[in-house]
């Protein structure tokens, strides 16, 4: 049978076997964490603690700031050291929060597991657990979880498409989680069926990871009252872009600008339902995640927990140290990740990975040919090598009517351009422009 | 600890790239026209591989002299593009030409048919057949003293114009006697340098589409429609005009088609405008072959078809994914 995907899109090298079947590690706690304010898509959260404050494990130390935010917890009993202003992987700036970690303290703390009355949990009541706990979307997006999860009442959701397709190459986490909490995840589905009544449930894994599947097809019988399925998708990236995985598994298409619940969808990563179990069995909230440190510069590549706040120095001595030849740092996947300049940051809600890259030489670019292949290649069926050359001439205007805004900077365009052009870069030039002019 | 004091590398997303180069895309090209190269050195003898040679060599030194009176780097002529005219003009010249003319032509075609716009990617018209077009016009008589072939194909029956070599389609067009397709097929007939034997170009070609260079929308539309037209007419006056089979293999079609027609930088760069560009060319190389002042159309067609390229490009826009309908957009 044929795999179902989308179309166009590009297939670079997994480079997954690294790390696909390490096991999930924890990293011990350092000294300090500093946690970042702004871990979210939206507005940065409102500090609620001050300089010379004791913070407990789970306490809450900045408030959701309006209706597109989340809470931020701290991961760690402690004192709080200082709120300092620093740069986030990618450049913004945003204050930061230093805490002293009690180990003693810390380690006294236990998350607990207890049942939950399913029964009794309605919309409104899952909604308020994930915006508590600070749920945002862990693929990477980090947009607000309570917020996906309420749709107006105006639209009707029917399907829950889980995202497990992890097509970024590199990263494991995703993978690691579906083998090793399959009946968590499951369990979140329970309270989310529940809640939202889907009249079905699609679980889609791209097919390079057929233990997954087969995970969750070996547990699906004892959730016999969900309308789950699994879908092996074809092995293609971008296939885990939320339009794109809702037309694999769906066969819908979300208009351009628009939003899945106007098709009746709501898409949650894998890391994201392990998140909201977290939140429901443990009262845990969003204060720790799987990451995978890989990369041919690093010398032991885990996928490993760590809490939010976690400097990467931290992680990086954890998986062996750096190699010397290390000249390039990816904080997420190769795909769409972002460069760092030091390891001067630290792992945040939607830190999936850190890919440390060796003999990376910046390309030069050739002239455009023409060729057509960035066209070829977009998932949106874009023209990236018109929008590149529009926001070359400044031309902001005729690159908005080329439906610049429907680009999600998947890369698939640089990736396969022959002439190595910095698409990707040129159209994020455009759409920052048209954002900050107002045209 | 372990940043290096220069910080790593920061570039913009992706940071992974796949191992596509202009570089490649131009030498695989050559590589798929060898096989065409060969057999025109078996038909036409060892003289047209100095052609080959001064061709290319013009090409080149042309672009490095030209880029460094412009002080840019003159090392693109490593880039495969410079070499590709050249052999593609000398593939399109009679077998008799002389060096001289050779040289010429590819100085021009990559003057003024690349150089000028600015180098490779700016350019209009595809650079060969600006200097074929170039020679043409300037030296009608040695651009159409065609010779015959060897006889390298003992199974083939004898060409309708074994002594004096006179092209396929002069035949046809002047004298309405019509080359067997054997012949044409196997390129056993007189033309110019590289256009005869069209099986190895097709084959050629079709590795090209295979490996998704050349687009398959543009070499179907172009052969497509000179097929249909071509037998459409044969239909109406059999006598008169050859068949559609005879329009498909005969002259420059096969090299037009896959290789020249196909230029990336000259050509739309959508599966559609492909298509509307196959088809412009069709129609014009089946009228100007069959109503016009000339024996062949296919370089004339594919230059106008060059000049409507930006205009196509502009015009053909992809519907994007999840595009809502412009009625539906209105109400």
């Amino acid at each position: 049978m044929r795999l179902k995907t989308f179309k166009n899109g590009v297939h670079p090298g997994h480079n997954k076997s690294r790390t696909a079947s390490s096991a999930i590690v924890d990293i011990p706690l350092s000294d300090t964490i500093v946690l970042p304010l702004s871990q979210h898509l939206g507005k940065p959260a409102t500090p609620l603690k001050n300089k010379g404050d004791e913070v407990s494990v789970g306490e809450l130390v900045c408030e959701a700031a309006g209706l597109i935010s989340a809470n931020i917890h701290s991961p760690v009993a402690g004192k709080i050291k200082r709120i300092i202003q620093k740069p986030l992987p990618g450049g913004r700036m945003a204050d930061h929060m230093e805490i002293t970690v009690d180990h003693e303290k810390t380690a006294e703390h236990r998350w607990e597991k207890h049942d939950v009355d399913v029964a009794s949990l309605d919309r409104d009541a899952v909604v308020k657990t994930l915006a508590a706990a600070g749920i945002v979307g862990m693929g990477g997006a980090t947009f607000p979880t309570h917020v996906k999860f309420s749709p107006p009442s105006t639209a009707k959701i029917d399907v829950l498409v889980v995202n497990g397709a992890e097509c970024e190459p590199y990263l494991t986490c995703d993978h690691r989680l579906m083998l090793e909490k399959t009946r968590e995840i499951m369990d979140t589905l329970t309270i989310l069926q529940h809640a939202y009544n889907f009249s079905q449930i699609i679980i889609g894994i791209e097919n390079n990871k057929p233990d997954a599947i087969l995970a969750f097809e070996a547990v699906l019988q004892d959730y016999g009252h969900l309308p789950a399925s699994v879908e092996p998708l074809q092995v293609k990236y971008p296939q885990g872009a939320e339009k794109m995985l809702i037309h694999a598994t769906t066969g819908r298409v979300v208009p351009a600008g628009a939003l899945p619940l106007e098709v009746g969808v709501i898409v949650s990563n894998v890391a994201t339902l392990y998140a909201i179990y977290e939140a429901f069995y443990l009262d845990k909230p969003l204060i720790d995640r799987v990451l995978t440190v890989t990369g041919s510069g690093i010398s032991e590549a885990k996928n490993v927990r760590t809490v939010v706040g976690t400097p990467f120095d931290t992680v990086a001595e954890f998986c062996g140290g750096v190699d010397e030849r290390t000249n390039k740092v990816v904080v997420g996947g190769p795909m769409m990740g972002v460069a760092v300049p030091t390891l001067d940051y630290s792992v945040a809600k939607g830190t999936s990975g850190m890919v440390f890259l060796t003999g990376i030489d910046i390309p030069d670019e050739s002239p455009c040919i023409k060729c057509g292949k960035c066209v070829e290649v977009c998932p949106m069926n874009l023209m990236p090598l018109r929008l590149a050359a529009y926001a070359k001439a400044g031309k902001f205007a005729d690159a908005k009517a080329l439906h610049l805004a429907d680009c999600f900077e998947c890369g698939s365009c640089a990736f396969g351009c022959p002439a190595k052009i910095q698409l990707v870069a040129w159209i994020r030039y455009a759409k920052n422009y048209v954002r900050v002019k107002g045209i | 600890m372990s940043s290096p004091t220069e910080g790593f590398v920061l570039t913009s997303s992706p940071h992974t790239q796949s191992r596509a180069s202009i570089k490649g895309i131009m030498y695989v090209v050559i590589i798929t026209l060898l096989p065409a190269v060969v057999m025109s050195v078996l038909f036409f003898g060892a003289r047209v591989i100095l052609l080959y040679v001064v061709g290319i060599a013009g090409a080149l030194v042309t672009e490095a002299v030209t880029r460094l009176v412009r002080k840019r780097s003159w090392t693109t002529i490593y880039d495969g593009s410079a070499a590709i005219t050249g052999l593609l003009l000398v593939m399109t010249l009679p077998p008799t030409v002389s060096p001289v003319l050779v040289f010429l032509g590819a100085a021009v075609g990559i003057f003024i048919g690349k150089e000028v716009f600015g180098g490779l990617g700016q350019n209009v018209f595809n650079p060969a057949l600006v200097g074929r077009a170039f020679l043409s016009a300037a030296y009608p008589v040695q651009l159409t003293t065609w010779a015959a072939p060897n006889r390298v194909f003992s199974f083939l029956p004898q060409s309708v114009d074994a002594t004096t070599g006179a092209t396929p389609l002069a035949s046809a067009k002047f004298e309405q006697t019509f080359e067997s397709l054997l012949n044409l097929l196997f390129g056993q007939t007189g033309g110019s340098i590289g256009e005869t034997t069209a099986i190895f170009l097709i084959l050629g070609g079709l590795f090209l589409i295979a490996v998704r260079i050349v687009k398959w929308e543009l070499v179907l539309s172009y052969l497509g429609t000179v097929f249909l037209l071509g037998a459409l007419f044969h239909l109406i006056n059999p006598a008169a005009y050859p068949s559609g089979l005879f329009q498909l293999f005969s002259g420059g079609l096969m090299l037009g088609a896959f290789y020249m027609a196909s230029d990336m930088v000259t050509s739309p760069f959508t599966g559609t405008g492909s298509a509307i560009f196959g088809v412009g060319a069709g129609v014009l190389v089946v009228v100007i072959r069959l109503f016009g002042g000339f024996p062949e159309g296919v370089m004339y067609s594919i230059l106008l078809m060059n000049a409507v390229t930006p205009i196509i490009n502009r015009s053909i826009t992809n519907r994007v994914f999840g595009q809502r309908n412009e009625e539906k957009e209105a109400t």
